[in-house]
């Protein structure tokens, strides 16, 4: 790992961290809104309130 | 030629009983499902002759309405009948009737799920065996596979004579529920009986046909058995499971238990399925449980480095089956338990609010001491490997979450308490831990807990290997991103449950679910894929373990059979005072709950009694290992053996 970490600049590091976050979040309020939907519930009910 | 045609009358000996076993699976279908329960010819409900052609005197077909399904259909039963206190319905010992069943059904059930299991576990490792490319392992796998199923042949026998017990006790003691129950389930019971010979004789020429049907395309006819072998078990299981659910939620029958001539109502009932998925993961888990603490107990008293070698691997591929099917259990669970309350709510609030929501508590103490236990053993087993000492600094915080969700899992909704008691804390929920005893916060835990399993699991998977691929910095980051989003999400979602209502508030326990769900699909399949030709910091030195380790699988062994116990019992109890609910009534003197410190005994009891046992079936199955082969004297002709086993 350490071999193929010296491949990566920093800067690479920072923004492939940022984008798996983003990714991943994105992915998970999704998961939670589909969800919800298939069971007839809004997962967005305190928000819509 | 000679060798050909040898080849080729094989493969037709191995068709012929392929196509055998198979036409044994069918066969009960096509004899049980067109008559009915009653025995009697079909009621003409839907007769073609006209009205007119019938007799005069002809008696009207009395027709009732289904219980749970809310259809018409002829009645073809006699109603269940209403039992009194005595010799007639419930003869009995100078002893509690009901004590003695329960242990019988207990012993049963574990060996039921025993040997139900174990043949699905050797299914998986020959097949294993069959598609691994390197031979020595592939040998290793076979070896395994064959070991697991002599193990399960003895205990075959033990669940075949303890089902004899159980029929007889209910014979016996429960007369007249017994009969009742065989009226309207006896073309189950029959294709029950027949799908048993079926198994005995897949199970027989699985176990004896592996020496011969050990190479090339026999061999995939000998899995294939196995799959034929599983499948047989798994709808025995299913069949059994049809009489349970009956008895929690019938349906099928009027409401004065009266047959409707619809055995597939009978069979389906609304728990039916629940159950099904709950007792197959449960059964996979506490086989795994089993096999492990076996092969730690053989580890524990090996002589031989090579012994040791040998069930530190065993014991780590049982354990690893047992959890694959483990973490999935809660869900299981999970879906059940909303069925009950979908069924009857109050049947739900005496499980988990009531009467026996203390038998819950427990259970929620022994699901986190298995996880616990499970990440222990993965975090021992890393020690078999160099280079695992990088991932050692994460444990602590590890450790540090799976106690935190642990006591957030186990807190009480409410206490039993005295009334001084409850007014020092004034009410009967604690102004600060009582907000940990809800749904919200449990959901929150497990889950929690869960992910942490995979997370330890993905640990022990890289332990000795670094990723080599061009893309393991992004894979890593995606791994991490997921992994702490997973986390981030499942707390959000118990949080969010505070504010919301009720109704909506049950359904976010899906998207944790799937939350969890997706790291351990995700995120182990990933991590594969990113370990797929990567560099080796150093074999994985089997043996090499602490002896702390062997007694956690005893420990989870332990903790399995405990909770199986503890769970059939809830699930058997649930139904207070009725024999099948709201159908049929228990006026036995037992009709009654028992206190939770006498259940915790029987329950105790069942696990000691099962464990001396099987202990017993282990050490007749040691006696068939061949010993060591004595080295002759030069010059004398050594005696070929016949097979390699």
């Amino acid at each position: 790992m350490a071999g193929q970490e010296g491949q990566v600049s920093t800067g690479m590091k920072i923004a492939i961290g940022i984008g798996s976050f983003i990714v991943a979040a994105a992915y998970f309020t999704f998961l939670d809104w589909f969800a919800m939907d298939i069971q007839g519930l809004d997962y967005f009910y305190l928000f819509r309130k | 030629m000679a060798t050909l045609t040898k080849q080729a009358r094989k493969k037709i000996w191995a068709f012929g009983a392929l196509g055998v076993f198979t036409g044994l699976l069918l066969l009960p279908l096509f004899l049980s499902f067109p008559t009915g329960a009653s025995g009697e010819a079909p009621a003409p409900a839907a007769t073609t002759a006209p009205p007119a052609a019938q007799p005069a005197d002809a008696k009207p077909v009395e027709k009732a309405r289904d219980i749970w399904f809310k259809t018409e259909g002829p009645v073809v039963g006699a109603p269940a009948p209403k039992t009194t206190d005595g010799p007639r319905d419930y003869p009995r010992y100078n002893f509690e009737s009901r004590v003695l069943l329960w242990v019988a059904n207990q012993q049963h059930l574990y060996y039921g799920s025993f040997v139900l299991a174990v043949p699905i576990f050797c299914m998986i490792i020959e097949y294993l065996g069959i598609i691994t490319k390197d031979k020595a392992l592939a040998r290793k796998y076979d070896q395994l596979a064959y070991d697991f199923v002599k193990i399960s042949l003895t205990a075959y026998s033990l669940t075949a004579i303890l089902g004899g017990i159980l029929v007889f006790t209910y014979l016996t003691l429960y007369p007249t529920f017994f009969g009742y129950l065989s009226s309207i389930f006896r073309p189950v019971m029959h294709t029950y009986a027949l799908l048993f010979v079926a198994e005995s004789g897949t199970l027989y020429v699985y176990y004896y046909g592996w020496d011969k049907m050990r190479e090339g395309f026999l061999k995939w006819v000998h899995v294939s058995m196995a799959v034929i072998l599983n499948v047989i078990g798994t709808v025995l299981m299913m069949l059994a499971n049809s009489w349970i659910a009956f008895m929690q939620s019938p349906a099928g029958v009027d409401a004065e238990g009266r047959y409707l001539g619809n055995i597939w109502h009978v069979i389906h009932t609304t728990l039916w399925n629940p159950i099904n998925l709950h007792r197959l993961l449960g059964n996979m888990a506490f086989g795994g449980g089993v096999v492990a603490a076996y092969a730690a107990y053989r580890f524990l008293t090996a002589k031989t480095d090579e012994e040791r070698a040998h069930y530190d691997w065993m014991g780590y591929v049982a354990m690893f089956i047992g959890v694959c099917f483990l973490i999935p259990l809660p869900f299981a669970g999970y879906w059940l338990m909303r069925e009950v309350y979908a069924y009857r709510q109050q049947m739900g609030i005496t499980l988990m609010g009531g009467l026996l929501a203390w038998l819950f508590i427990i259970q929620a103490v022994m699901i986190g001491a298995l996880f616990l236990t499970t990440n222990y053993y993965l975090w021992q087993g890393m020690e078999r490997m160099r280079g695992a000492e990088r991932y050692q600094k994460y444990i602590k915080y590890m450790v540090f979450v799976l106690i935190t969700c642990f006591i957030v899992w186990l807190t009480p909704h409410t206490m039993v308490m005295s009334p001084a008691e409850l007014k020092a804390m004034g009410g009967q929920q604690h102004p600060v831990l009582g907000n940990y005893g809800v749904m919200s916060a449990k959901n929150g835990a497990i889950n929690t807990i869960i992910t942490t399993t995979v997370l330890s699991f993905i640990m022990y998977q890289r332990a000795n290997k670094i990723p080599t691929v061009k893309w393991a910095p992004l894979g890593n980051a995606f791994l991490f991103g997921l992994f702490t989003m997973a986390y981030v999400n499942i707390i959000w979602l118990a949080i969010y449950g505070y504010y919301i209502p009720a109704n909506v508030r049950v359904g976010l326990s899906v998207p944790q679910v799937a939350s969890t769900l997706s790291c351990l699909f995700i995120g182990v399949t990933l991590n594969s894929i990113m370990l797929s030709g990567a560099k080796d910091t150093g074999p994985i030195v089997w043996g090499q373990i602490s002896v702390r380790s062997q007694y956690a699988l005893i420990m989870l062994a332990t903790a399995f059979t405990w909770m199986m116990g503890l769970m059939g019992y809830i699930r058997s109890s649930v139904r207070l005072f009725w024999h099948v609910n709201e159908i049929m009534r228990d006026n036995s003197p037992w009709a009654f709950t028992h206190t939770i410190g006498f259940a915790a005994n029987m329950i105790s009891f069942n696990v000691l009694f099962f464990w001396l046992t099987i202990l017993f079936v282990f050490w007749l199955g040691s006696l068939g290992v061949k010993k060591a082969p004595v080295p002759a004297p030069i010059g004398q002709k050594v005696p070929v053996p016949a097979s390699s086993h």
